[in-house]
């Protein structure tokens, strides 16, 4: 194409300062717009997800799952099932085409993995043997008549105990040697040092902290179909990368070609990460291909209820801390040590925060992690949990052990890699962006809305009139789009109308980017918003970030904007060029004298710039299709077609993130968060009865989707906060409360209002100044209680969730 | 059928319980004595009205009335999330009170009225828009159970005070936590009711003015409203 547009496009690949090529005006950008793009379908009951899909002749698949913690199946007996009438298959871990590893990895390619195990690491593990059957109950029924002989194995449940477990090793066949399994590997995290920044300090003090598990809770089950037609291969996949199913089925059974495989991604009832990274999700499509091929018939696999409670977040373990700090303030230095369990990403080190937002010189914290035998730590909205968590706890424990205000020693400290706020806003200037003090912009905002200088108040002093404790709590970090990804997305103009349709991947996990794409592209192009839609690619045959991914505006908004862009420049050239002469006759441009740079386009009509009263809607320029397309004249109707060429663009980004070694770029846009509480100190209630969110989002591009962000994630994560724990008999192993009437999420009742403040520095790297705002909040909002409770009873509780028999018990009152 | 002469016959007629030893005799005696009488409803059949449609459908007694909605009419508005009466997604309307499907058997909703999502949609009910216009959904799973909810809430409260709604709700979970928008939306279509009892068309191409759409202000409009008793 060569168009300056596409210059600029490959200008922006791995962009590392602010967008050169903002619009001057914007139009929905950054407004409500009056109705989401999924708003009806949702409301209505007509969205279809994964759970929903009927087929003819379908399946249904369950698995057997392990009654152990830790055990080996010796024999299975399955005879029973194989006769209960309505069985058609069942699947055993000894069948062969079971292989004992096959390519079965979530969101990081790993090593392969057994599609149908023989061996259980947890109880409730899917593992030996998968039925199929005429209905899901025919299946169940079938699951109790299969016999097992099972050798159980020492099982070991306790986080910070397992490294000195050597008669208890949780995976024998993986980390046969030790249940710390990272050892030397991304395990130490070391900034300056800290024992010359202890010697600065005027104050030391040590505490520690526990997250107990915590899990996603993803309203839809997990389940996939499958379905063969002849050597084709097609899935219904719950899963928020559909891509990388694509991508991991073309290597089963000696490999498939990907353009033999067809995805659908429908709509996803959330799993916030966690479901999709696990290595079940493929295992559980491995096993529905294996009996779909050998009956011939569509198969459907589901976990239940249960089931999809036995992963959980990756910060769940224990937490020590050494905190240096001078008298005002000035945190000299922090170390730190952590025992984590089950990550399979141990990427993630708990003070990785303090380096990326604080001035704090000093910083050294080990990352161990270990095996126990419950299911795997994935991110769970997401994989900042533990750093949001330990930045949350230092940074309290700071003001109280200092008998300060919170919010003077967050921005005491704030900087980033260890330097003050004068090198990193160098480092914003440097990059292009206006310099402003974003922390201090949410700090004055928050407090201001929460009404913070009149409230606070020394820890467990104010009384209110009801009887109960009044606490006010404040947190902080930055934003954390990832920022890294890349994206392809094509914009086509309809015939007819006019209209504009997006193309891109389908995946849909709620946060309405869909929406969006189209308020960018409507704002490019000039055209009204009901004019433009997005149309969901099921088959992920366009790679786009979905907002899964840690990443979606950032990239995402970069490639619709190319592609609007280029086809803006298009749509003007077509209105001016004679685009061509066919045996027909020539066929004129709608403006013969213009220029493409005399034009612009708003509100869908073209217009001559000079004298907008020459005017001309783009549905006739397009024109309209008739019985031989859109290219052809009816001439016995007299009619004339404006013989357009097919106005489609597409535009594509690329670039390395946030989370990359070496990262290249520092954090500059913050987020505060702002909590009131009451404790009643008799049943040791927390009733949490306001919250203020500000984000500096860089730039809001759909309003209402952050503001669902921030109310949304504060909801999940007051949840977390108060009572949201997996709990496991110590002495069996077995999981006890995996059900929503025992593991409770956060009601409409569990927060007051929720003041939702989005502040626009423009100091994003994405599209417009933006970065992401998804998975903040719920991830700081659970640790937030701790400053909250401690502020209004005196006592600090470091065990996470904060439960009332904690607040009892430290109260003395049990 | 209580006074079997032969308790090893096999073949019942389906219109007088008479035993047969076999198929022929039965075939002989219903030809000669019944053969123009209209086919007799099967065992384990019942009837219900759903969304204004009269149904008669087949029960074992264990279909629950969910699994009858959502797998065999294909209803899949109605969506399963707990599976154990926790969450409040698969909530219907029976007779003009809302119930959880998961925790109904079909048999026991013999003879009555339901209504689900889909009838409430059909009706241009202004939940639906007023769900769209203030993004009370993200992932939409849960979402469906929460309009039904409100729907009854405003079949019985048509002026429903801010705290009703939240206690009206307080059965439906949602984990992406859209909460603060229900009492809004639900505010605003109550409202937008009682203007047009019977339903108004929704327009396919909202092109409200978009600043006007500030969330406190159409809290404060709704509330003007009801305060004002319109």
């Amino acid at each position: 194409m060569g168009s300056e547009e596409q210059t600029r496009m490959e200008e922006m690949f791995d962009n590392l300062r602010a967008d050169k090529y903002p619009l001057k005006e914007y139009t929905y950008i950054g407004k409500r717009i009056p109705r989401r793009i999924d708003g009806v379908v949702k409301a209505a009951g007509q969205a279809v997800y994964t759970m929903d899909v009927q087929l003819p002749g379908m399946l249904h698949m369950r698995f057997l799952t392990s009654p152990y913690p830790h055990a080996k199946i010796k024999n299975m007996d399955t005879g029973k099932a194989e006769k209960l009438p309505g069985v058609r298959t069942v699947l055993r871990y000894d069948d062969p085409e079971i292989p004992e590893f096959a390519p079965i990895s979530g969101h990081t390619p790993t090593a392969d993995e057994p599609p149908l195990p023989r061996i259980a690491h947890f109880q409730g593990e899917e593992v030996g043997a998968a039925v199929a059957a005429d209905t899901e109950t025919i299946a169940e029924q079938a699951l109790t008549l299969i016999k097992t002989d099972w050798e159980e194995r020492p099982f070991n449940l306790d986080t910070e105990a397992a490294p000195l477990q050597d008669t208890a090793i949780a995976n024998l066949e993986m980390y046969p040697d030790s249940n710390h399994i990272n050892e030397g590997l991304l395990d130490v995290l070391e900034l300056g040092d800290v024992e010359k920044g202890f010697a600065e300090a005027d104050k030391i003090f040590e505490f520690k902290s526990f997250r107990r598990l915590h899990t996603w809770v993803g309203p839809e089950r997990p389940c996939g179909v499958i379905k063969w037609n002849g050597d084709c291969i097609e899935a219904w996949v719950k899963q928020q990368r559909p891509h990388i199913a694509k991508r991991v089925i073309s290597k089963w059974f000696g490999g498939i070609p990907m353009n033999q495989i067809q995805v659908h991604c429908l709509s996803q009832g959330a799993s916030f990460g966690g479901w999709s990274q696990t290595n079940w999700n493929m295992g559980g499509h491995y096993c529905a291909a294996v009996i779909a091929r050998r009956t011939g018939r569509p198969v459907k696999w589901t976990f239940n209820r249960r089931e999809d409670f036995y992963g959980g977040s990756m910060d769940e373990g224990a937490y020590f801390y050494k905190v240096g700090a001078k008298e005002d303030g000035t945190i000299t230095a922090v170390w730190g040590d952590s025992i984590l369990s089950n990550q399979i990403y141990p990427v993630f080190n708990p003070l990785k925060h303090l380096v990326e937002n604080t001035r704090i010189p000093n910083i050294y914290c080990k990352h161990k992690v270990v095996m126990i035998n419950k299911g795997p730590t994935v991110p769970t909205r997401c994989e900042q949990n533990s750093a949001a968590h330990a930045f949350t706890m230092i940074f309290d424990h700071v003001a109280g052990e200092l008998g300060l205000d919170p919010t003077e020693v967050a921005l005491k400290n704030d900087g980033a890699d260890g330097h003050d706020m004068d090198w990193l806003n160098q480092q914003k200037a440097k990059r292009g962006f206006e310099v402003r003090d974003s922390l201090r912009e949410c700090v004055e905002k928050g407090k201001a809305a929460i009404g913070w200088d009149e409230k606070w108040h020394p820890p467990g002093e104010k009384k209110l009139a009801n009887g109960r404790m009044h606490g006010l709590g404040f947190t902080w970090t930055h934003e954390w789009d990832d920022s890294a990804g890349s994206s392809e997305m094509a914009i086509r103009i309809e015939r007819n109308d006019g209209t504009a349709t997006i193309l891109g991947m389908g995946c849909d996990n709620g946060v309405d980017a869909e929406s969006s794409y189209c308020q960018v592209a409507a704002d490019e192009l000039g055209m009204r918003l009901e004019d433009v839609h997005y149309n969901p690619q099921f088959d992920p045959g366009y790679f786009r970030m979905t907002p899964d991914s840690s990443t979606n505006m950032s990239i995402n908004g970069f490639a619709v904007r190319h592609a609007a862009r280029i086809l803006k420049k298009k749509i003007l050239e077509v209105a001016t060029t004679p685009v061509g002469k066919s045996q027909r006759g020539e066929f004129p441009p709608a403006f013969p004298d213009a220029g493409p740079e005399e034009l612009n386009i708003k509100d869908s009509v073209i217009f001559l710039k000079a004298d907008p009263e020459k005017k001309m809607p783009l549905s006739e320029l397009v024109g309209a299709s008739f019985n031989s397309g859109p290219l052809v004249d009816p001439e016995a109707l007299g009619v004339r077609t404006p013989f357009t060429v097919p106005l489609f663009a597409f535009g594509y980004h690329t670039q390395t993130g946030t989370y990359q070694p070496n990262q290249p770029r520092p954090r500059f846009c913050r987020q505060g968060h702002f909590m009131e509480v009451e404790v009643d100190t008799d049943t040791g209630q927390i009733i949490v009865t306001r919250v203020v969110n500000t984000n500096d989002v860089g730039k809001v591009i759909n309003r209402a989707s952050c503001e669902g962000q921030q109310y949304g994630g504060t909801y999940m994560g007051v949840g977390r906060g108060i009572s949201e724990e997996v709990i496991y008999d110590p002495v069996t192993g077995v999981m006890l409360n995996g059900n929503l009437l025992d593991y409770k999420i956060a009601t409409i009742l569990d927060s007051g209002p929720i003041d939702t403040i989005l502040i626009e520095s423009g100091m994003g790297y994405g599209p417009y100044g933006v970065v992401g705002i998804g998975e903040d909040i719920a991830t700081l909002i659970p640790t937030l209680l701790g400053p909250a409770v401690y502020n209004a009873i005196g006592v600090r509780i470091n065990d996470f969730p904060i439960t009332p028999d904690k607040i009892l018990t430290a109260l003395g009152k049990v | 059928m209580t006074d079997n002469p032969n308790k090893n016959s096999k073949y019942l007629c389906p219109y007088c319980s008479t035993q047969y030893q076999t198929f022929d005799d039965l075939k002989t005696h219903i030809l000669k004595d019944h053969k123009n009488e209209p086919i007799p409803a099967p065992e384990g059949m019942i009837a219900m009205t759903i969304n204004g449609g009269s149904y008669s459908l087949r029960a074992e007694p264990e279909l629950t009335l969910y699994d009858l909605i959502h797998d065999r009419l294909g209803l899949i508005g109605s969506k399963q999330f707990c599976d154990r009466g926790a969450c409040g997604s698969c909530t219907v309307i029976m007779e003009g009170r809302a119930i959880l499907s998961c925790m109904a058997l079909a048999v026991e909703c013999d003879g009555k009225q339901i209504e689900t999502i889909e009838g409430i949609a059909e009706a241009e009910h202004p939940l639906i828009e007023s769900y769209a216009k203030h993004h009370a959904m993200q992932c939409g799973y849960c979402t469906p159970g929460f309009v039904v909810t409100a729907k009854a809430l405003i079949d019985k409260n048509p002026a429903p005070a801010d705290n009703e709604i939240r206690e009206a709700l307080a059965g439906n979970l949602c984990r992406c936590g859209t909460y603060p928008q229900h009492p809004v939306a639900i505010l605003e279509a109550a409202v937008e009711k009682r203007k047009f009892p019977e339903g108004k068309k929704r327009s396919l191409k909202p092109t409200e003015d978009a600043d006007k759409l500030s969330f406190e202000a159409v809290k404060q409009d709704a509330l003007d409203k009801l305060k004002g008793g319109e």
